[in-house]
Order: structure tokens, then sequence, then C-alpha cells
């Protein structure tokens, strides 16, 4: 009896031992199935993702049409945009210090092969009022004639001495401000409308540029003060309209005789009209004669070693209407001439600017003698912080008088 | 001065002598215009002398070479370049824009030239590095090392100067860099090498 129970007992161990074992050794065999379907589903999605995926081969000829490649599908046609920007603080000694955004000027170009090319600057600015005013400061189509010659047609800065047309940009010009006389309604014309002619030619070894013009030329304004007449100022900043159908004609020849050192020679004539009534009403206008309109400029700029001196000059000319127009009056004269100094400290990003400034104008509200000095620091070569102080001789209680504090951060691009 | 000058000439006369002038000078240019391919070496030299009379100088790596097309052709028409001094300039920034890359391999393994140069190191110095680094070694603008600086650049083991010029280089906080080859991909290491002597024999002090 107890071997039958024992052979019993003995038998289902057997059984159940087999059992499990058998039962384990499934469990197994399905999780290595499992996980080799895992592996093989992993593996596909990696093919697949290898076939999407670019060899080192492909992305060095992608780095390639990169680095070659052209906005516009044409190569022959090429799109690029420029420009600067500033921003900046002024405190002057009549107001409180003030935050202010200077200009936004992005410049566009638009070259098809060395045949043509657009060229357009806007100027984009906050006024003391918070209204965005938009201007073009320039759009000229340049057609390269030849290796000496461009035509510039269309609204261009003004070729009169050097300041307007090649140092006005905030991260060019080293003083936060333009010198007195420079500016918007200043001595030296902003720009105008019309064909130019520019370019530049050796001779020997002396090298040449020069630029002549033909354009609508400048209209001017008058104010009536003390019952009668009298030139305000002369408008040369680019009128799409010649309304008193007289053209100026003038230009500026520039000679390098050696490298470094530039000396140039500008003038304009031709004739302008009263067109319009200071703090007035312009429709009393009537019968008003074209008068003479005469400029003559001089700029000269040197460069040695860290250390640049420039300077220019420019006389506006307008002569007297003795005729029977409403504003006719004595004609009157805008003078102004710079000098200014800056020198780069060694190895260093440090550059000390100082310039002198002496505008006259008809008006002694208006002139002015400007000291201006600066300490510069150039974070790159086209990213510059710029601190600097004038010191403002002008009529007493007039803006022309007022010494002023001004700090900028100006960006080319 | 000016009132003798213009107000004894009337507007039509003005006009007239103007179309005169423009006709004059259109043929005359006209004439010489021959498009050659531009010139490296001219190229840096026209650059380094006439960038700097109204801005800072840009670096040739900061723009791309469709960049520096349109660029350099805004530039013709601001400064009066020529059209061959627009395509040398035009040759040497394109030249010279490369990135500097330097490998951990090329910093950790310094070159050694066998080879004999080509040209000598005089003649590569006046033809590629002169514009930036000047005739008397001193640098021609602001960012270019003063090569007779006692305790200056040239005081760097010859292996490591050697490898800023083939690679380029430029100092932390620099405004300029160094070109690889300084732009000028035709020199060889040979070359280079050449040159690095006569700059050590000609400045360093």
């Amino acid at each position: 009896m107890k071997i039958k129970k024992l052979a019993k007992n003995i038998m289902f161990a057997v059984v159940a031992s087999s059992f499990s074992a058998m039962v384990l050794a499934e469990a197994t065999v399905e999780e290595l199935a499992e996980r080799l379907e895992r592996m093989q589903r992993e593996m596909n999605e990696l093919r697949l993702q290898l076939e999407n995926s670019a060899t080192k081969e492909e992305i060095q000829v992608i780095k390639e049409d990169v680095a070659t490649a052209s906005e516009w599908l044409q190569p022959d046609t090429l799109i690029h945009m420029a420009g600067y920007a500033d921003v900046g603080y002024t405190d002057s000694e009549s107001s409180d210090g003030s935050f202010n955004v200077g200009t936004f000027s992005p410049i566009f170009h638009f070259q098809y092969r060395d045949l043509v090319m657009l060229e357009s600057e806007l100027e984009i600015e906050v006024g003391d009022d918070g209204e965005t005013e938009t201007s073009l400061e320039y759009l000229t189509i340049d057609w390269f004639i030849n290796d000496y010659m461009v035509l510039v047609a269309g609204k261009f800065l003004s070729p009169i001495g050097q300041f307007r047309q090649n140092l006005h940009p905030s991260w060019i010009n080293k003083l936060p401000s333009a010198p007195p006389g420079f500016g918007h309604d200043g001595a030296a014309p902003v720009s105008d409308v019309g064909f130019q002619f520019r370019g530049g030619f050796p001779m020997g070894n002396i090298r040449t540029n020069y630029a002549v013009y033909v354009s609508n030329g400048p209209e001017l304004k008058a104010e009536f003060e003390d019952d009668e007449y009298e030139l305000d100022g002369v408008e040369a900043e680019g009128f799409g309209a010649d309304r008193d159908g007289e053209k100026v004609v003038g230009g500026r020849f520039g000679i390098i005789p050696f490298a470094g050192f530039e000396f140039g020679l500008s003038a304009a004539s031709g004739k302008a009209t009263v067109t319009e009534v200071e703090d007035g009403d312009s429709s009393l206008l009537s019968g008003e004669a074209a008068r003479d309109y005469d400029v003559i400029g001089a700029d000269f700029s040197w460069d040695f070693q860290a250390f640049n001196l420039r300077g220019e000059y420019v006389e506006t000319e307008v002569g007297a209407d003795t005729g029977s127009g409403a504003a006719a009056s004595e004609g009157a004269t805008w003078e102004t001439w710079y000098t200014q100094g800056a020198y780069h400290l060694g190895q260093t990003k440090w550059e000390l600017v100082a310039r002198y400034t002496d505008f006259d104008s008809p008006h002694n509200s208006q002139d002015q003698q400007q000291w201006a000095i600066g300490a510069n620091y150039l974070f790159t070569n086209n990213f510059i912080g710029k601190i600097s102080y004038e010191f403002n001789d002008g009529q007493s209680g007039s803006d022309a008088d007022l010494d002023r504090f001004l700090f900028q951060l100006a960006y080319g691009f | 001065m000016k009132k003798l000058i213009w107000k004894s000439i009337d507007n039509k006369r003005k006009n007239a002598i103007l179309s005169v002038i423009l006709a004059m000078v259109s043929q005359w240019t006209l004439a010489l215009d021959y498009p050659e391919a531009g010139n490296f070496s001219n190229g840096s030299r026209v650059w380094a002398e006439n960038c700097a009379r109204c801005h800072n100088m840009r670096s040739p790596t900061d723009l791309r070479d469709d960049q520096w097309v349109t660029t350099v052709f805004h530039m013709r028409v601001r400064a009066g370049l020529t059209g061959q001094e627009t395509r040398d300039i035009l040759t040497f920034l394109q030249g010279s824009n490369a990135k500097i890359e330097k490998t951990k391999h090329e910093i950790d393994n310094p070159i050694a030239v066998s080879k004999p140069a080509s040209v000598s190191g005089k003649n590569v110095y006046e033809n590629s590095c002169v514009a930036c680094h000047g005739v008397n070694g001193k640098g021609s603008f602001q960012g270019v090392p003063d090569f007779t600086d006692r305790d200056g650049r040239l005081t760097k083991k010859d292996s490591e100067l050697l490898s800023n010029i083939i690679n380029g280089f430029q100092t932390k906080g620099s405004l300029m860099p160094m070109p690889p080859r300084g732009g000028n991909s035709q020199l060889s290491d040979a070359d280079l090498s050449a040159t690095l002597k006569y700059i050590k024999a000609s400045f360093a002090k």
C-alpha cells in the first residue's frame, strides 16, 4: 500500500516537474520570439530612417550648394539687403534726457550681372510724438556703362562734398550727430532727382573719381517777419517734380595723389524758386521769379596709420528776387565747414574723436559753432558704441546754444 | 571766384558745356574699356587703400561670395572705383572669405614643410600680404598685428605661425581675421613657409 502511495507521489512529482519545465521552456521561446519581432521592427524603422537620411557626401554637396546659392533661381540676378540702424540717448541743457530711436535704414540691392543695379535706401524714424516716419533716402538705377562710367538715375544722394554721399550712415559717422549745416535744411544739399554720371579713372599713379549731374534742383522756403519776406532756407532734398522748370547742374571731382589721401572740389549751379512760406500761407505766393542758386565745396580726407583727419567746406548762395513776386527779397548765403580728427588707440577697440564745426546762415538763431568730442568702442567694425559731448555756441536762448550729451549704438549690416 | 566762374555763364551754355564734357568722357572711356578678370594681389591692395577712407574695414569673412558681388558694385558707385578695381577687389574678397575652421588635428599637429617653395617669400609678401600688413610690417589698419613689436606676434613658435597662416587665424576679440593662406589658395605650404621666413628676417626684432 505504502509502495503504491510512494509510486503515486513520485509519478505526480515527475509529471509536475515535466509540465513545469515544459511551461517554462515554452515561455522563453515566446519571449525570444517577441524580442526578435521587436528587433525586426526596430531594424525596419532604422532602415527607413537610413533611407531618408543624407550621407556625409550628400551633406557636403548641400553645404556647397548653400554656400554658392543665390536668393533667386536665376544666378545672373542677385538680391541683397544691407543698411544700418542706430538707437541712443540724448540729454541737452534745456530738457530732460530721452532715449531715442535714431533711424532704421534698410538698403536694397538688386543686380543683374555687371550691367545694372537697383539701389534703394529707406529711412524709417520714430518722431518725438511716437509717430513712425518713413522716407525714401535714395532710389537709383545704376547702369554700368563701361569700366570708367556709371549712369546713376533717380533720386540720389548729393555728390557735393563727402558727408552726405559717403559718411552720414551712423555706423560710418564717427560721432552720433551730423556736423551743423550738413543735415536737413543746412548749407549742404542732401539729395536730388535727376541723372548723374559717376566713375573713376587713373592718371598715371594718381587715382581720380568724378560725379556730374543734372537735376530738378532745390526749392526755396521764405518766411514773413517784420512785415516783409526773407529767405528762410533751401530745401535740397530731392523733389520729384521741377515746379519752376529750372534745372541744376553740378558735380564733384576727387583726386587721390597717394594712398590714404583724397582731395575733392564740388560745385553746382542753376535756378531755384520760393515755393513755401514757413509757418505761413503758401497759397499767397504768386509770380515768384527763379533765383540764382550756386553751391561750391571742398573736402579732404587723410589716413595715416591709426589717425584719420578730414574736413569739408560747403557754401550755398541764393540770389535776390527783385521782381514782382509776393516773396521777392534779398538773396542769402549759407556756409559751413568742419574738421574732424579720429585716433584709434593701439590694438584696443577704443577710438577717440574730436570735431569742430562752424555753421553760418542768414539767421542768427541758426548760426552755430560746435566742438564735439567723443569716444567710440568698436564691438566689431560695424557695431559701434559712441559717447560724445557737444559744446555748442549759438544765439543765446536758441537751440543752437545748448550743449548736449549723446550716447548712440550704431550697427551696419 | 564763384561769380567769375558761374555768373559769366548762362544756363544754356552750362548745359552745352556739360553735354560736350559728357560726350568727350564717354568716348574716351568707351575706347579704353577692356574687361579683364580680377587680380587677387591688386584687389587686396585696392581694398586696403580705399575702403578705410570712409569707413572701418569689414572682414572678408563677413559676407558670402554673392553678397560681396552686390556690396562691391554698390561701393564701385560710392567710391568712384573703376570696373577693373571692382573686379580685383571682388576676386580678393571672394578668395578670402573662407571660414576659419581649425580641427583638433591641425592644432595638435603643427605644419612641417619639406617641399621647396615655387616663389620667394619676398615675392609672396609683396603681392599677397603687403596690403594688410604694410611695407614696414606694422599693419596697414586696425586689427592687423605689428610684426616689429618685440613682444608681438612673431614671438610665437614658427610651427604655430605657419599653421595660422595656412589655416587662417583670428585672435579672440580682434576686429580682423587672417584669411587661410592670406586669401590666396594658389600658394603652397612651402611658399607660405618661405614667406614666414622672409617676414621674420625682415621685421622680427
